[in-house]
């Protein structure tokens, strides 16, 4: 006969009560992980998603940011264009590195059964590609021939079947680790194998790809080792005419602002959940503990000091805490992966399901705060009656 | 054993309404006697025992246990000396109903440590042998009748070996054979452990159980026998 | 406790049978067509009719673990409860499988939700099943 065995028998003995608050915190606690999970999803996935890309400065034509920012993380195929030698205009500015440019373009429409509607795709040119290149040399030791793409994570060869690009056939050869961004489901090509299914695509397609000549959709731009972020960008913009120069830290800037206020608004759903929740939880000790008065004046009378009672009490309560925890963690953290992208499309926030370590840190740090919270709040309740006088608590 | 002296206990209902429950009662608890405590439902028996427990404050007056006086102390000290020499039958069903008869005689054990580990469930086993119990011991307190539970309510309160058994109305619930039942075994425990009881009841035939009487009136002692060597 | 475990057999059997005839391609209007121009309904298709397959007889589970305490019967009951879990889980995965694509619904949502019901249905019957193991007697 210990504490611990008087608190567990005590937990079993309402069990209407104990349910109430095993569930309360079960639900409360997987509700917060979601949101947690949600909101430090989406900054990582921006963080990953401005790295993948790699580039300083994104230089596009004026205006067109937004559509930019689209394609590249909603994977939202846009038509954007610019002269090509802006390209080599901006390479020669002072501090700048490199400047690669690239083509934006789309597939058609259902182009294959089980696709995405409307794919974007990706152009570069392999002479100058700091990004995807480099990568493709350290994952398959070589770059792409004509006719091969790479894809995003989610990107795939249907069974049995090729992969047409207005009606182009392309093979797909390797894929791109997660960002949680549109990224995912584009791919990418080279500026050759771009322009050869353009001259393809007039005789096979239902469209033709039109690229428009000695045209490109944006440069991507690294600096020069010390070179100034905004030094540079402010004498791209000066010095050719009628682009913008994005700078990274800028970069997704008004997505951000969007997805923020979103993601400031649920997590203060959670936290007046979290609220919510001291409070039901308080009252419901309160309920519990008024009709056990008689057993723990009992108690008292048995020999039970104050700071006995108050202890048991609260190691209900910490126990309560610590099982809704243990099941609604986990649960949430299944469901939150299982219907990632569902979350993703609805709440139009992108974010990048945590690493095993992360989910190791968070589950622990679940477990202390509903640990703390519960025991918080039967503390009022249980201090209240430990104090009771036992003949008072014993009458009625 | 317990000395009340010029105690009184008056309560607040509120409303400025108070009550006089124990007005100025002095009263001795001699060692080893069986006090029964009669009277009628107001008339401040219950409070008079709790008082003498020290479960409740005197509005004036002292209560000594072993010439101790029991509100000198702290809390935490009351609720030791309450563990180690008094043991308790209340009148409500008082076992917790998720413990098993076992667990339930062992409970006070966990607030008074004899300092015997090992021997304390043995020891419990006797206490429930002793009460006639044995075959009951891992049964709940819902298999119980009432009569079998209030002996194993006996049984815990012997269990931290008391030296004076406090019993609240034990009986009043039970009918008449199972009464005489366990009031024989309040009996036969007062005579082979020689342990003081102070029993409260509002049955006046439950009177010749013990050793001497008190009746209480409207707070007050108003009548006392000497029922040993009558 | 039995009533609860066999009560939420019962509601994800019903989940599990009718979420995917309105969470499958076909349901949003999306076949497949032959070289020869027939349509015919994509996997996720066949992957809800064979849920619904497995959907009865894990009601009948949850149906009859709410009509018998017998300890023996609910333990049988339970282990069936889990096997079916497996396959509810293994239809949308390797039996069968669902489309390719991450956007289409029967990929966002009926196969998480037939997964996380499948591990639910796994989860209630593996209580359920250990209760039975533990019991001396009859389940109350």
């Amino acid at each position: 006969m210990t504490l611990t065995r008087l608190a567990l028998n005590n937990i079993s003995a309402s069990a209407f009560r104990s349910w109430v608050i095993f569930l309360c915190v079960l639900v409360v606690a997987g509700f917060s992980l979601t949101i947690t999970v949600i909101t430090r999803g989406a900054e990582s996935s921006l963080e990953l998603a401005s790295r993948r890309l790699g580039a300083d400065i994104i230089v596009v034509p004026q205006g067109t940011e937004a559509a930019m920012e689209g394609a590249l993380l909603m994977g939202l195929p846009t038509r954007i264009w610019m002269p090509r030698d802006i390209v080599t205009q901006v390479a020669a500015i002072p501090g700048v590195e490199v400047a690669s440019p690239q083509m934006y373009l789309s597939t058609l429409s259902g182009a294959s059964c089980c696709s995405v509607d409307e794919m974007f795709l990706l152009a570069y040119e392999p002479e100058t590609d700091f990004t995807i290149q480099p990568w493709l040399i350290s994952t398959i030791g070589r770059g792409l021939n004509l006719g091969e793409v790479v894809g995003g994570t989610y990107v795939f060869t249907p069974e049995g079947e090729n992969i047409f690009i207005y009606g182009y056939i392309v093979t797909l050869i390797a894929n791109l680790e997660p960002t949680g961004s549109g990224l995912d489901q584009s791919m990418f090509m080279t500026f050759d194998s771009a322009y050869d299914v353009a001259r393809i695509s007039y005789s096979r397609a239902e469209e033709p790809l039109e690229i428009p000549p000695d045209s490109v959709s944006a440069a991507m731009v690294r600096l020069s080792p010390g070179a100034d972020l905004d030094q540079v960008a402010d004498a791209i913009t000066r010095a050719v005419p009628g682009v913008t120069a994005v700078k990274s830290p800028d970069l997704f800037l008004s997505y951000r602002q969007q997805t923020g206020s979103l993601l400031r608004g649920i997590t203060l759903v959670m936290a007046l959940t979290w609220v919510m929740a001291i409070v039901a939880v308080g009252l419901v000790f309160s309920i519990a503990l008024n009709e056990r008065r008689r057993e723990i004046g009992m108690l008292r009378a048995l020999g039970a000091t104050r700071s006995f009672v108050l202890r048991s009490l609260l190691a209900e309560a910490g126990a309560l805490g610590l099982l809704g925890a243990l099941v609604g963690i986990p649960v949430a953290l299944l469901g939150t992966f299982l219907f990632r992208n569902l979350l993703m499309s609805s709440l139009e926030v992108l974010f990048l399901f945590p690493s095993v370590t992360s989910i190791l840190v968070l589950f622990i740090v679940g477990l202390v705060l509903a640990v703390a919270t519960v025991t918080l709040a039967a503390f009022i309740p249980a201090y209240r009656v430990s104090r009771l006088d036992p003949a008072t608590a014993m009458r009625d | 054993m317990i000395l009340l002296s010029d105690v009184s206990k008056t309560y607040e209902l509120g409303q400025d309404r108070t009550v006089k429950a124990v007005a100025d009662v002095t009263l001795e608890v001699r060692d080893g006697e069986f006090l029964v405590i009669t009277g009628r439902s107001g008339s401040g028996k219950t409070t008079l025992l709790n008082l003498a427990a020290g479960l409740t404050r005197p509005t004036s007056g002292t209560v000594t246990l072993d010439g101790v006086d029991v509100w000198s102390l702290t809390d935490n000290q009351r609720a030791a000396l309450r563990g180690r020499k008094i043991g308790f039958a209340f009148q409500f069903p008082s076992l917790l109903p998720s413990l098993t008869v076992l667990e339930n005689v062992l409970l006070p054990t966990l607030f008074a440590p004899n300092g015997e580990d090992d021997g304390t469930t043995d020891r419990a086993m006797e206490l429930i042998a002793d009460v006639g119990l044995s075959e009951k011991v891992r049964a709940y307190p819902r298999q119980l009748s009432a009569g079998q539970q209030q002996r194993v309510v006996i049984a815990r309160a012997l269990m931290n070996r008391p030296e004076v058994l406090l019993a609240d109305e034990p009986t009043s619930d039970l009918d008449e054979h199972t009464e005489t039942e366990v009031m024989d075994l309040f009996r036969a425990i007062h005579r082979s452990r020689g342990i003081t009881i102070m029993m409260v009841t509002h049955s006046s035939d439950l009177v010749h159980y013990g050793t001497r009487s008190i009746a209480m009136a409207s707070g007050q002692v108003v009548a006392e026998r000497d029922l040993a060597h009558a | 406790m039995r009533i609860a475990i066999a009560a939420l057999i019962v509601v994800l059997a019903i989940g599990i049978g009718v979420l995917p005839q309105f969470t499958d391609c076909q349901s949003q209007g999306r076949q497949l067509t032959l070289e020869n121009g027939r349509q015919i309904p994509m996997k996720c298709h066949w992957t809800g009719q064979a849920e619904l397959a497995l959907a009865v007889p894990l009601l009948a589970v949850g149906a009859m673990m709410t009509g018998t305490r017998r300890r023996e019967t609910n333990r049988i009951l339970a282990a069936m409860g889990v096997i079916l879990g497996v396959f509810v889980m293994l239809l949308p995965t390797s039996l069968i499988g669902v489309c390719g694509s991450a956007e289409m619904i029967c990929n966002s949502t009926m196969k998480p939700a037939l997964l996380f019901m499948g591990a639910l249905v796994i989860a209630a019957s593996l209580v359920g099943l250990v209760r039975s193991e533990r019991a001396n007697y009859d389940l109350p």
